[in-house]
Order: C-alpha cells, then structure tokens, then sequence
C-alpha cells in the first residue's frame, strides 16, 4: 500500500493541542464560567476516561493496518460479563476486573486468529465478530441491569485525586503504557514495522501474522479496560453499553493523525482529539443542542482528517 | 483493505485468470451456489418438519418473499462495490437519506409514489457518486471513506427526520403504499385465474436482479468494472477510465441502496429514521455467501439472490423455534464466518488447481 504518514502526526498534535485550548477557553467564556465550576469540570474528565481508552483500542489494530469494528462490543461484554460475576457468581471485584481484562484480550485474540487463519479483511471478520459479541453480550442478562456490584469500586472511580478522577488518571495512565509500549518495546515497534510496510517487515524475518495477533489481542484487552471504566464511572450497566462507541473509537486516532495504512501511531495526538470531541459533547449539553449534531459534525470532521492526511502524503 | 490478502502473498498471477474465468464459467466443483441451494432446501424442509407453520403461505411465506427482496437489493447494492474490491459501509445510511427523501417530495409536495421513488433512487445514486468521486480524487480507501460518510449521514439523517417530519418517521404516507406492501399477485384475478401467492414487490426486484446480472455479464461498463477490481494495473493499461468506472460503481451501489431503503420502508409502512440500520451485516452476507469475491474482479449475482435467501431462511426458521433476537444475531455472524472461511478455501484451491493445469 502506500508509504506510511510518519511526518503526519507530529504536524497535527500542535494543532490539536492549541484546537483543545482556544476551544475550552471558548466554551468557558461564552457559558460564563460554569465550566470551570468544580463538579462540571470533574465531569468533563471522567466522562473523558472511556473515550480515550477506546480510541487506543482502535488504534492499536490501525497501527498494523487493520481495524477493529467490534471494540464497542467488546467494552460491553466485559462489562456485562464481570457485573454478571461480582452479582450472580458473588466474585470480589479483585477477581472480576482482572476477568474481565482476560476476557477482552481473549476476544481479541479469536479476532486475530480468524484474520490470519482466514485471510480476510479484519473489517469483514470483526464485522461477523461484532454481531456474535452484541448477541453474547444480551445473553448474559437479557435487557436487565446489573446494579451494586461493586460499592468499592464504583467509590473508588467516583473519588478523584487532588480533584482530577480517578478514571480520567487510569485512563491517562494506559495511555502512557500504550506509547511507551510502542515508542520502547521490541513487541511495539514490531507492530510498527508489519503495518508500515508488511513486505519489508517480512524481509527483515518478522512475521506479520504475528503482528496482526498481538494488535488484536491489544485492541481487545484495551477494550476490556474500558469496560472495567464503565463499571467504575457508572454504578449501573445493561447489555446497551458500547452500542455507541463504535464512532468515537475511530473519530480518536483518525482526528489524532493515526495514519490509517498503518506503520505510524500518535497517543497523545489520539488523546487530545478525545478530549476535543469531548469538548464538543459538553457544548452541546451547555448550548442544549440536538445530541445528533454531535455524530454529524465529528462524521465531517473525520472525512475531512482523512482527506486532509491524504493531501499531506507524497503521492 | 486487501493488504492482508496481498501483503502476506507476494503478486499471484494465477489468481486473475482463475477470477476471471470464474466470472464467466465457474468450475462445478467450487461453484458455491449449487451448495447454497441445497443448504437451503435442506434448512426449509428441516423448519418445516419442527414447525409445520413453516410452511404457512400468509403467517411465513408471503412476509419472508418481501424479506428477501429487501436483503436481495441490500447485498447487490454491496455488490456493486464489491466488483471493484471496494466496500461500501454507508449502504444503510444511504438507504435511509434515500427513504428520507421520498418521504419528504410525499409530505410536502404530495408527489405520487412512484415519483418518491424516483427521487429516493437519484439521492442514492448521488451520494454513492459522491463516495466515489472522493475515492477516487483522493485515493483513499474505499472503507474509510464510507465509513466516514456513514457517520456523517447518521448525525444527518437523524436531524433530517427532527426538522422535516418532527419526530422520528412521516405522519403521511402516499397512495399505494399499503396495497404494495400487503397485496400479493394472488388478489389480482383474470376471471377464475389467480396469481400465486407473492407479493408485488417481488417481480420489481425481480427485474433488478436480471438487470444487474445483463449489466455485469454482458454490459460494457460493468465488464469494465470488473476489470478494474481484477487487476486496476492492467485495467489502466487497457485504456479503461478507472476512476469513472470507480465513482459509477458507487453511484451504482447508492442507487440500489436507495431502492432497498424505498422497499423497505414499504415493507414496514412508514419512512422512518430507523430504516437501514440492519442493513450492514446482510449486505455483506449475500454477496459472499453466494460467492462474490472480497477482493473483487467476480461476482455472482445469482449467488446473492440464494445468498439472501439463505439469510431470510435461517432469520424466519430460527425465529419460529422461538429462538432470541441475541442467539440471532450470534448464528448471523457465525454463518458470515463460516461463509468467509469457505470463501478462503475455494480461492486457495482454485489458486492450485491453476497453478497444475
């Protein structure tokens, strides 16, 4: 395919960051300071936590040239299966959180396996993925919710440190290990060579099947951090949880300057178009504005990333 | 992305005779529409033998008829991009602008059905060109960009509803609706002789099926078209207009979205913003259940007909079983597996039997 963006990213975190900072002085000015007020900032970065990890999800498996549909899915077994756990099968959470991690990595890995072992196109196969995981995911408890699952937990992802919460620093927190993982370990950069030029990657004796496994099997086990976030942030799940996932996990790392042909990865980058389309969100709730702009300005914004990416690389 | 077909396996030219010649003639031994067939005889006489009413023509045949005109319609509209190893990810949101849009020359304007329909086809055409065109002008992948366009018509399309019919779906429905959607060929008498038991929607795709198949087996373009997702190298060195080619296939796609969003909204009585939402997986399914090729170059339209009506089979026979909406969903996405896997082997034995012959 074609060459891979490594110049991309470093040219569009500046902008991003800057993007992010003249927009929340904005919507801090024009809403009279309210969103400075304690509680609604607190808001603002918790609700931050489950969009970030997703938006690495996904961009774990762009790094190797693969995408992965099913993330939001998964984000809702997880939860789904460790509530069911810690209600119906009396787990501590010290047993059922790690559970839930193993079972997202699990997931990821099933879809990393039929990739290499099928040859399709990782759309297509987590696109058959995702509906066997939304049925799996309403089979565990049907349309109820679970609630009081965990007291501990759900206190301990209210509480906050120094007034930041808790969620948004585990959140910030994995998305350190993310970049050291692929910025200082031989298994990242790997990931890394196999997206960027599969041919070249396997001249040099690595094997991109490989690759595609672990990205996958990432992307799940990210997915199950999520999940593990939504049980903290919100004291009650049902099955619906991750059904509207899917665009904020792609919107993150294509706004961020991922490119999407794979080889490069920008964390922070992905990290800040989080945050500025979460700023979005939260003009919408202070403007009181139809929710369903939100979908069309960032569905725009991601054509326009995309378009804009492809203007910047030498053809 | 085809980089996980082509990246692993360097440049394999025993592939494109094999494709092609499948186009035109495919070997008995991989044709998969003669297994599709009788899978799903087999499947409708095992619903039939565990529940009688399986066989019932207005409780079970008649709506599974409409069903699967509708996914016929969804999976050629995937299929059309399939031809050119593209993908089209907004067929369902496509759909639904389209529906959108004959709702809306109704409501206003009062325009007949049949001018609705019109309109819904040429927005489908419109905004499948434009995926196209972009495609084309930017080279970017063909998912990404229809991806990025499905989230841009879902915010669209939802607002659209909001403003235009305050709610979620038209209030008015124009004339004739209600007799498409319920009225089979059966109440139309000639004197003591009656039709059979289908209904009217199903000769109208009907038509489109031979059409689509005239269009990619004997017309120039869609011969064309093929070419280019066989082998777009050897395609532009043939002096065929590719990027044309590209943005008529989307357009193509579009336009058949827009029917099927139209079919369905008749199906369901109303235009609405819900419509299109299940389209994604099925549009898929048929096509490549029937055969079609993910990675383009061949395609089997007659294929996708049994491919859907595999889907319906399986959709109507499960829910009879009394069999819940998420175990559904979980056999949808397994059959699309097993389907894919099988997909896998027919192209690795094909791939060999080139190369010995």
């Amino acid at each position: 395919m074609t060459a891979p963006t490594r110049a991309a990213p470093r040219r569009t975190e500046p902008v991003l960051a800057g993007l992010a900072v003249v927009a929340f002085g904005a919507l801090a000015a024009t809403t009279g300071g309210n969103l400075l007020e304690p509680g609604t900032l607190r808001a603002v970065f918790a609700y931050l936590a489950v969009p970030i990890v997703i938006g690495l999800a996904q961009m774990v498996t762009l790094a190797v040239g693969q995408l992965n549909l099913s993330v939001g899915v998964v984000t809702g077994l997880c939860a789904m299966a460790s509530a069911g756990l810690m209600v119906d099968g009396r787990w501590s959470p010290w047993v059922a959180v790690p559970a839930a991690l193993a079972l997202g990595a699990g997931v990821g890995l099933g879809n990393g396996l039929l990739v290499v072992a099928t040859r399709i196109n990782g759309f297509v196969v987590t696109l058959a993925t995702m509906s066997i995981i939304s049925g799996v995911r309403y089979g565990i408890h049907g349309t109820g919710t679970y609630e009081n699952y965990a007291p501990g937990l759900v206190a301990a992802g209210r509480a906050g440190v120094l007034g930041v919460p808790t969620v948004f620093l585990a959140a910030v927190a994995v998305a350190g290990a993310v970049a050291l993982y692929f910025a200082h370990t031989v298994s990242g950069r790997l990931l890394l060579a196999s997206g960027g030029n599969p041919l070249a990657a396997r001249l040099s004796g690595i094997s991109n099947d490989r690759s595609v496994v672990v990205a996958h099997t990432l992307s799940g086990l990210l997915a199950g951090v999520a999940g593990v976030l939504v049980l903290a942030l919100s004291g009650s799940v049902n099955a619906s949880i991750g059904d509207d996932l899917l665009l904020p996990s792609f919107a993150a790392p294509i706004i961020g300057g991922v490119a999407l042909t794979g080889g490069a990865v920008a964390v922070p980058g992905t990290c800040l178009a989080a945050f500025v389309v979460r700023l979005v969100d939260v003009a919408r709730a202070q403007y009181d504005i139809n929710p369903r702009w939100i979908d069309l300005v960032v569905g725009a914004v991601v054509l326009g990333a995309v378009l804009l990416s492809q203007n910047r690389e030498p053809r | 992305m085809t980089s996980t077909r082509t990246g692993t396996r360097p440049v394999d030219p025993s592939t494109a005779p094999g494709r092609a010649r499948r186009a035109t003639g495919p070997p008995r031994w991989a044709d998969p529409r003669i297994g599709l067939l009788l899978v799903v005889l087999v499947l409708g006489a095992v619903f039939a033998a565990l529940r009688p009413s399986f066989l019932d023509v207005d409780l079970t045949l008649v709506p599974m008829q409409a069903d699967i005109a509708v996914f016929v319609v969804v999976g050629l509209a995937q299929l059309a991009v399939l031809a050119l190893g593209h993908m089209n990810l907004a067929v369902g949101r496509m759909a639904a602008v389209s529906a959108f849009t004959a709702g809306l020359v109704h409501d206003r304007l009062h325009a007949p059905l049949l001018v609705g329909l019109l309109v819904a086809l040429a927005v489908g055409a419109l905004v499948g060109a434009l995926a196209g065109g972009i495609i084309t002008a930017t080279g970017v992948n063909s998912f990404v960009v229809t991806l990025a366009l499905d989230f841009g018509l879902l915010g669209l399309v939802a607002i659209l509803y909001d403003r235009f019919a305050g709610g979620v779906a038209f209030a008015t429905r124009p004339a004739g609706m209600d007799v498409l959607r319920s009225d089979t060929l059966n109440d139309y008498c000639a004197g003591p002789v009656c039709g059979p038991p289908v209904p009217l929607v199903v000769p109208v795709v009907a038509v489109v099926v031979v059409l689509v198949a005239v269009f990619f087996r004997c017309g120039r373009v869609g011969r064309e078209m093929l070419m280019t997702g066989s082998n777009r190298t050897a395609a532009v060195m043939s002096g065929i207009p590719v990027g044309r080619r590209t943005v008529q296939a989307h357009a193509l796609s579009g336009l058949l979205a827009g029917l099927a969003g139209f079919l369905l909204a008749v199906a369901d009585g109303a235009f609405s913003a819900s419509i299109g939402e299940q389209f994604l997986l099925p549009s898929f399914l048929a096509p490549v259940l029937g055969g079609t090729l993910l990675a383009g170059g061949a395609v089997s339209v007659l294929g996708t007909v049994l491919g859907a009506t595999l889907t319906a089979v399986i959709g109507k026979g499960l829910n009879l079983l009394e069999v819940p909406v998420d175990r559904l969903q979980v056999f949808v996405g397994v059959v699309l597996l097993v389907a894919l896997s099988l997909d896998r082997v027919r192209h690795v034995v094909a791939a060999r039997r080139e190369v010995r012959s």
